[in-house]
């Protein structure tokens, strides 16, 4: 990919923790994940713009196993440790677990309507998905992931370094 | 606390939606005002029907959005939680209706007291909005540029509507003022300092969401509403000091950081990545095109102020500036926000056991793009139209009415396709 992705609010103003990891945060470390989904995700759009739907659904399909993987970290290793230390369970975490539903069900319609050949059905969910999926983004990453970085201070490098692996292999 | 509401108290669809759903009706009312007053209101910017239409147009359209969208998007944004969203859109959407109702009809019918009244009104509604916008953004730290836009632009708004208020009430009482200077510092807070400011503030999250492009570089998003206010405030000062050349250096200043800004946008857009360009591209694109000219024009006029004596350069460049800049930014994204908000809430009523359609099930992109088409060429003839008024004013102010009549009925459709899908899977939900 030629774009890199979007610093926005990754800049000089985040504050950074420093704690055994060379400064990264739950914050950092989880948005470069996103932004690799976006890449991912871009892809599959050039593809779909070439016409290419064998390439776009191999593209796609890398994507979704992507995005797949980061809700897995966040769902059983994120989600669980901010709960656990904070006592919030119904609150935001609660919240983007739902969106994470709302996701996965975009995703799966618009893999069949790739399957399908559908552009236009395919351009129509894409279209739901992006803004869906970068509303969520926005939110974990402007809210959720600087109060886990806040209340996570003492497991930060734990969690870091279960996310890394889990996050890592695929 | 502030960051942990902002995730369920999105509020009802309700509250931004009869912001949206009016504005379009404001932009056939100054269609219809201008085929109905002829090329009289292209004779110069100060005749009644030209005032008239360009409050109907800033007011009643434009910071109707804005004023919509904010209450939408300030939670999700700045983790900002309006108490009673829905009831602060209702008084704030009546205020702001009647208000511009008053201010244009006392323009036309040239009735001080009307247009104080309007003023006044206006300043209420708008002082109330303020208020309980800031206490909701209070606590709320700057750890954006969208965050600072946002704050910054509600500054110039409170500037802007009081320029506003002090001009009508001068007018009401016959108070000495210099009208003339001190509506372009109005008109520049109005554009410059709230519009352009919040426009940016929102651009700087939606054109990378929307288009999948890179983000905006972090220095200048962060400036570029700093560069904006203190060129008002360069502009603001001079003029209490009476000093021209300074008033047109902050006039300069903000004109560039505007072509500074259009042309980032612009780089960016060429970067993005989705699949096909849509109507919010193209009206993007439309936007940029026209307030990059109109900017050009801006600061010639600054650099050569004889230049503004040209016939027809202060109309062309607010056609261009507001018909052809502002209004394209707005309706590319209430093409967007519209449907997604559709989506979002049909989704939520599913609870994930009912599937919501897909956005393009609720707009269709072709109507989108054949309204969009109209828009065109209701700008071109609004252009052309301070050239050959006698010929082309009627007509351009009945495509004007007709595009935006043509956005309100698309806007609507959609709504009326919610609803009917909201129907249905209620009904499915009960029948599971
Ligand atoms: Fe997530």
């Amino acid at each position: 990919m030629v774009v890199k992705a979007h610093p926005l609010w990754r800049n000089e103003n985040e504050p950074s923790i420093a704690i055994g990891h060379a400064m990264t945060t739950i914050r950092s470390f989880m948005t470069d994940d996103h932004r690799r989904c976006d890449d991912l995700f871009a892809d599959a759009e050039q593809a779909v713009a070439k016409k290419d739907f064998t390439l776009a659904g191999a593209a796609f399909g890398h994507f979704q196993s992507a995005m797949l993987a980061h809700f897995d970290s966040e769902e059983k290793t994120l989600f669980p440790t901010f709960e656990a230390k904070t006592g919030m369970s119904m609150g935001p975490t609660q919240v983007m677990r739902m969106e994470h539903v709302q996701l996965r069900a975009l995703m799966n319609d618009a893999v069949d309507a790739l399957k399908a050949g559908n552009s236009d059905d395919y351009l129509g969910l894409a279209d739901t998905l992006v803004i869906m999926m970068q509303q969520h983004n926005m939110k974990e990453e402007n809210i959720l992931y600087p109060m886990c970085d806040q209340h996570l201070s003492d497991e930060l490098p734990a969690v870091l370094e279960r996310l890394e692996t889990e996050l890592c292999e695929e | 606390m502030q960051a942990l509401l902002a995730f369920e108290n999105a509020p009802p669809f309700a509250a931004p939606l009869r912001f949206f759903l009016t504005a379009p009706l404001f932009g056939v009312l100054a269609g219809l005002l201008i085929a109905f007053e002829g090329a009289d209101v292209f004779a110069s910017r100060w005749m009644p029907g030209a005032l008239a239409a360009t409050h109907l147009i800033t007011v009643g359209f434009m910071l109707q959005v804005m004023l919509g969208a904010l209450i939408q998007i300030l939670p999700v944004v700045a983790g900002a939680n309006l108490r009673q969203p829905l009831l602060i859109a209702r008084l704030v959407h009546v205020g702001l209706s009647a208000g511009a109702l008053m201010l244009a009809a006392g323009f036309l019918l040239g009735l001080p007291q009307l247009l104080g009244g309007g003023a006044v009104v206006l300043g209420m509604t708008v002082l109330a909005f303020l208020i309980v916008t800031a206490i909701a953004l209070r606590g709320v730290p700057t750890t954006s540029p969208t965050i600072r836009g946002i704050k910054l632009s509600l500054f110039s708004l409170f500037a802007v509507v009081g320029l506003g208020i002090v001009m009508s009430l001068a007018l009401a009482y016959g108070w000495p003022l210099p009208f003339s200077a001190l509506t372009d510092l109005h008109a520049g807070w109005g554009l410059g300092g709230w519009a352009a400011v919040l426009l940016a503030a929102m651009a700087f999250v939606v054109v990378p969401m929307f288009q999948l492009t890179p983000g905006y570089p972090a220095r200048s998003s962060w400036w570029f509403p700093i560069i904006m206010l203190a060129m008002l405030v360069v502009w603001s000062a001079a003029l209490l000091l009476d000093l021209s050349v300074l008033a047109r250096l902050g006039q300069l200043g903000a004109a560039l950081a505007g072509i500074a800004f259009a042309l980032q946008t612009m780089r960016l857009q060429a970067k993005r990545r989705r699949a096909r360009p849509d109507a919010t591209y193209r009206y993007w694109q439309l936007g940029l095109i026209s307030s990059i000219f109109a900017l050009f024009l801006l600061s010639t006029a600054a650099l050569w102020p004889t230049a503004a004596e040209l016939e027809g350069w202060t109309l062309v460049f607010g056609v261009l500036l507001v018909a052809g800049g502002f209004l394209p930014f707005i309706t590319g994204m209430l093409y967007k926000i519209v449907p997604f908000l559709s989506w979002m809430h049909l989704q939520n009523t599913g609870q994930a056991k009912v599937p919501a359609p897909a956005m393009n099930k609720i707009l269709a992109e072709s109507g989108m793009h054949r309204q969009m088409l109209a828009y065109g060429l209701a700008l071109i003839l609004l252009l052309a139209a301070v050239f050959f008024p006698a010929w082309l004013a009627r007509p351009a102010g009945l495509a004007f009415a007709v595009a935006n009549g043509w956005l309100w009925w698309n806007l609507f459709s959609a709504i009326r396709r919610y609803r009917s899908h909201l129907a249905d899977i209620s009904r499915k939900l009960a029948a599971l």
